[in-house]
């Protein structure tokens, strides 16, 4: 007898062994780790690039001064997670994407609306055996044709295992997109989102919005003035540039030093914070006011820290709290 | 009203749930706390039915998603001030641990299923606690204890009067640091519950309380204060708000014989007072408990044996007795020793009569005769007897035996015969009543541990042992349970325990609670008592209200002691309550010119006797005094004078 069809969102497990009932054999074999900590993600080539200066003046170093008060009515984020069947030589990914927004209230984190959860099978449809592609629609997950836009350039299948982990990445982005519009839609009180904002139109837009980016594989900074990002000193800010990447909405943007770097690595408790630009001709104006008070915001959530999170220099609270959400929903 | 899910049960692999203990979670504002009883709903049926598991809070904890306490050191800079300023409150969990107290179906017996979790309502308390069992219409045999109170809810708890009084199981045993009054209090507001509340079709119930300390139940009869919290379980718990209605104190004379030896001796409150004394009969058939083994070897107790057989209380003619003796009071006895020694003297060579040895008959009368003087005020000379009703115990009474001020050795006495003479008329079914319940404070001094094996113990033994077949109940207190004999606490039903030192939590009795439970019953509030019961699978904190009896401190300052008074005064106070129109005058006149030990047995015999015409029946009590004429004066003879011409004079 068929084990029962698992609904809309199967886990792996339950995924794993309708398979094995489907195809009336041994169950698929699975990597036991998740593609999370092996694979090395979806990663741009370390580059720097210049943006166009919004600040007058050249780029420097802004002391941000003044009281640090909270503002972030709610923090952003999303995850992912991808576990590997292999149909023989051809793997297929079980791929969980989800977002929360976490609001604070009374310095307490609850859940805004609902979480968005979604799982999906991954695979590379026009190299699976047949008896799998049937077996994987009778699942009744989604299956995502990790290969209906991309060719593969050699068919190994760790490449193949990569296109699969980009697709569940780029659905993970697509989560968070569509919760942090809904919030910016609905609200007008100030989102703490883990990441950029010039993926969402609507969101690059929103005043509401705030994006704070941890990693710094790219850099919005002219060669020379790189040190002095580089030696920015807690609570300083560099000068606000405007990021304008194509396909993506332009935004503002400067660094932020959250902790003292002394001892450690320059980019320690460094972080990337983008804002939407103002608009009209006078877009510049009052820009780095605005960046004072974002910073201020900012710095003010650098208490609790965010530990045992490896991390914790540059993430804070709410995000991990967002996290552990999502850790636990998963 | 609906109910509101107050946790999630949630179970790991490092800390799985079992059939008898489950985890649940809470938010951090939930009422739950150790000792809530809450309710488990299992989503998935068990032979067609969902299950429900009754559990009670044992321990709780608590954490936050730190790995390290250096982490929030760092967090803060080391300023625990700056905690104030950190924009979130860090995620932390209220994780708490339950013993199963029943299972719905309870068969097949399984690990507790994950679910919600809600606070047990009244209903739910009474089948979490198999109360459902005793408390139907038509065979409710349920005592109230207290009230248990979680969040809003207040439920009341009962007690199933087949275990508490028998014949299922009995006793019931009390725990608890002194000063607090709460061993008192709670007996106090469990005798009255029982008695609001005991089946009639079970027949009657009466207590005996021993007081052996200061005036804690020496004004059960007084109203006391309360406050309208306490009114309020007693209106819950049904139980009418008011002192004792049949309250009987009893106490022995001092040495000096001339008053009580109570503290509660004032004179507004001697109406219900009564003299206990015993004489040689009473004493006798409890030798054993005065004399240790040192006293009793083999030739004393065959004496003691022939004396009781053959002696006392018939008449006895034997050589060397000079005449007949009757022995019936310690008076006669001593007369009896001194004759047959003064005999045995007589005879040349007569060291043995009827085998005894003079050695061993001289011991014995020692012995025997040192009783009155070591127990004066309850064993007297002359034989006077005033006793408990034995046979006449009326239902819901209570009956006091203040032993406060008493020897130990009088204490051991009392205890002894008025316990036995209540087995006795209980096997016999002529007590008056169908149970008693018998209270003794100190049971750690009375049914030690270690120590000699006392008469008194072996008392106490038997009682815990086999009373409850005949109704006769043991009710016990102490500071230190784990310092009581194992066999008297361990027969106890119901067990009570109010706040306890935290060294006596230590010890291995108390092994089975957690580390929660233990601190909770070291910082116990007054009036709250952890209760086991055999109906409970676990134990459960109950509030009881505050005795609607004076207490005895208050009873204390305001109906003080009576004074040292003199023999007349006293007299006066005995036969009033006999005689209204009893003056000072008329016993002054009464009692002139005789001995003091003559009027002490005449007031007792008066007392005793209760004669309709007091004042004839108690001048009847004194032979009568001849006056008797002076001896005629002789006239002085004059002392001769000297010669005047004696050599020797001056």
């Amino acid at each position: 007898m068929l084990a029962p069809a698992p609904g809309y969102g199967a886990t792996f497990t339950d995924v794993r062994r309708r398979l094995a009932a489907l195809m009336q054999g041994a169950p698929p074999v699975a990597s036991p780790v998740p593609l999370e900590l092996v694979s090395r993600g979806v990663q741009d080539a370390p580059t720097l690039r210049a943006a166009e200066p919004l600040e007058a003046g050249d780029m420097r170093a802004h002391a941000v001064t003044g009281a640090r008060a909270p503002r972030f009515a709610a923090f952003l984020d999303g995850a992912q997670r991808s576990l590997v069947l292999w149909a023989g030589g051809v793997p297929v990914v079980h791929g969980t994407v989800a977002a929360v927004i976490r609001r604070r209230n009374e310095r307490r984190m609850t859940t805004w609306r609902a979480p968005v959860l979604r799982r999906a099978l991954y695979a590379p449809m026009s190299l699976l055996p047949r008896d799998w592609s049937e077996a994987m629609a009778a699942t009744d997950l989604p299956v995502v044709d990790t290969l209906a836009r991309r060719t593969p350039e050699s068919g190994h299948p760790f490449e193949l295992q990569e296109i699969a982990y980009q697709s569940v990445l780029a659905d993970r982005e697509i989560v968070e997109k569509e919760l942090a519009e809904t919030w910016c839609d609905d609200s007008t009180q100030h989102l703490f989102i883990d990441g950029g904002i010039s993926g969402s139109k609507r969101v690059a837009r929103a005043p509401v919005a705030v994006g704070v980016v941890k990693s710094h594989q790219k850099l919005y900074v002219r060669a020379e003035d790189l040190p002095l990002v580089m030696r920015l000193q807690p609570g300083e800010r560099s000068s606000v540039v405007r990021i304008a990447e194509s396909k993506r909405a332009p935004v503002a943007s400067w660094y932020l030093r959250l902790r003292d770097a002394t001892g450690y690595d320059p980019f320690w408790g460094l972080v990337r914070i983008e804002i939407a630009e103002g608009q009209g001709p006078r877009r510049e104006a009052g820009v780095g006011e605005r960046a004072d008070e974002v910073s201020r915001w900012v710095l003010a959530e650098a208490l609790p820290l965010s530990v045992p999170d490896a991390r914790w220099d540059k993430m804070v609270y709410g995000i991990r709290d967002c996290e552990e959400y999502l850790r636990a929903i998963q | 009203m609906s109910e509101l899910t107050m946790g999630r049960v949630v179970a790991t692999e490092k800390r799985p749930n079992t059939a008898h203990e489950f985890h649940f979670w809470t938010a951090i504002d939930s009422p739950i706390g150790i000792g809530t009883i809450v309710r488990v709903d299992g989503d998935t049926p068990i032979a067609g039915q969902l299950p429900r598991v009754y559990g009670v809070v044992v321990e709780g904890f608590s954490n936050t998603d730190l790995q390290a306490p250096i982490h929030d050191v760092l967090g803060h800079d080391g300023t625990p001030d700056g905690a104030s300023v950190a924009a979130t409150q860090r995620a932390e969990i209220r994780l708490y641990t339950a013993h199963v107290l029943r299972q719905i179906p309870e068969e097949p017996l399984q690990p507790v299923p994950m679910g919600k979790v809600v606070l047990a309502s009244d209903a739910d308390v009474s089948v979490a606690l198999r109360m459902d069992t005793y408390l139907q219409p038509g065979s409710h045999t349920g005592i109230p204890i207290g009230i248990y109170r979680a969040g809003a809810m207040e439920a009341p708890i009962y007690l199933d009067a087949d275990f508490l009084l028998g014949p299922e199981a009995a006793h019931l045993n009390i725990t608890g640091v002194s000063g607090l009054a709460t061993k008192t209090s709670a007996v106090e507001w469990l005798l009255a519950s029982i008695f609001a509340h005991f089946p009639g079709q079970k027949g009657s119930v009466a207590a005996i309380c021993f007081n052996v300390k200061g005036p804690d139940l020496l004004f059960l009869d007084q109203p006391g204060t309360l406050e309208d919290a306490d009114r309020a379980i007693y209106d819950k718990l049904q139980v009418n708000a008011a002192p004792f209605e049949r309250v009987r104190y009893f106490a022995p004379y001092t040495a000096k014989g001339f008053t009580l030896n109570t503290l509660r001796s004032n004179e507004q409150l001697a109406h219900n007072v009564t003299p206990l004394t015993w004489g040689l009969n009473e004493v006798m058939q409890f030798a054993e408990v005065l004399l240790n083994k040192d006293d009793i070897d083999a030739k004393a107790d065959a004496f003691i044996d022939f004396l009781q057989e053959r002696v006392i209380g018939r008449e006895f003619h034997e050589t060397p007795l000079s005449t007949p003796h009757r022995v019936r009071t310690f008076g006669e006895l001593e007369a009896f020793f001194r004759d047959l020694l003064r005999g045995m003297e007589d005879r040349s060579g007569g060291e043995h009569w009827r085998t005894h040895h003079v050695a061993t008959i001289r011991k014995v009368r020692n012995r025997l005769s040192n009783i009155s003087t070591r127990c004066a005020g309850l064993v007297t000379d002359e034989g006077t007897v005033s006793d408990l009703p034995f046979g006449s115990f009326q239902d819901r009474t209570v009956y006091v035996v203040d032993v406060a001020s008493l020897e130990e050795d009088a204490q051991d006495l009392i205890f002894a015969r008025v316990v036995s003479k209540l087995r006795e008329h209980l096997e016999r079914r002529d007590l008056g009543v169908s149970h008693v319940v018998v209270f003794v404070d100190e049971l750690n001094k009375y049914a030690p541990g270690d120590g000699p094996e006392t008469y008194v113990r072996k008392m106490l033994l038997d009682i815990s042992e086999r009373g409850r077949y005949l109704g006769l109940v043991l009710f016990s207190a102490q500071q230190f349970r784990s310092q009581v004999h194992r066999r008297v606490v361990g027969n106890s039903g119901t067990a009570l325990y109010g706040r306890m030192d935290m060294d006596e939590l230590a010890t291995p009795g108390y092994a089975v609670l957690s580390p929660a439970i233990k601190t909770k019953l070291a910082t116990l509030e007054k009036g709250q008592l952890m209760v086991r019961h055999p109906h409970f699978a676990q134990p459960i904190f109950v509030r009881f209200p505050r005795p609607a009896v004076l207490r005895g401190r208050d009873g204390a300052e305001r109906f003080p002691q009576a004074g040292d008074i003199s023999l007349d005064v006293a007299v006066m106070r005995s036969l009033r309550p006999l005689d209204a129109s009893i003056s000072l005058d008329w016993v002054k006149r009464t009692i002139a010119g005789h001995e003091e030990t003559d009027v002490i047995r005449a007031r007792n015999v008066t007392v005793q006797t209760r004669p309709e015409r007091v004042q004839p029946f108690f001048e009847s009590q004194f032979r009568r005094i001849v006056p008797t004429d002076a001896p005629a004066r002789q006239a002085p003879v004059p002392i001769r004078s000297l010669p005047s011409d004696d050599p020797y004079g001056f």
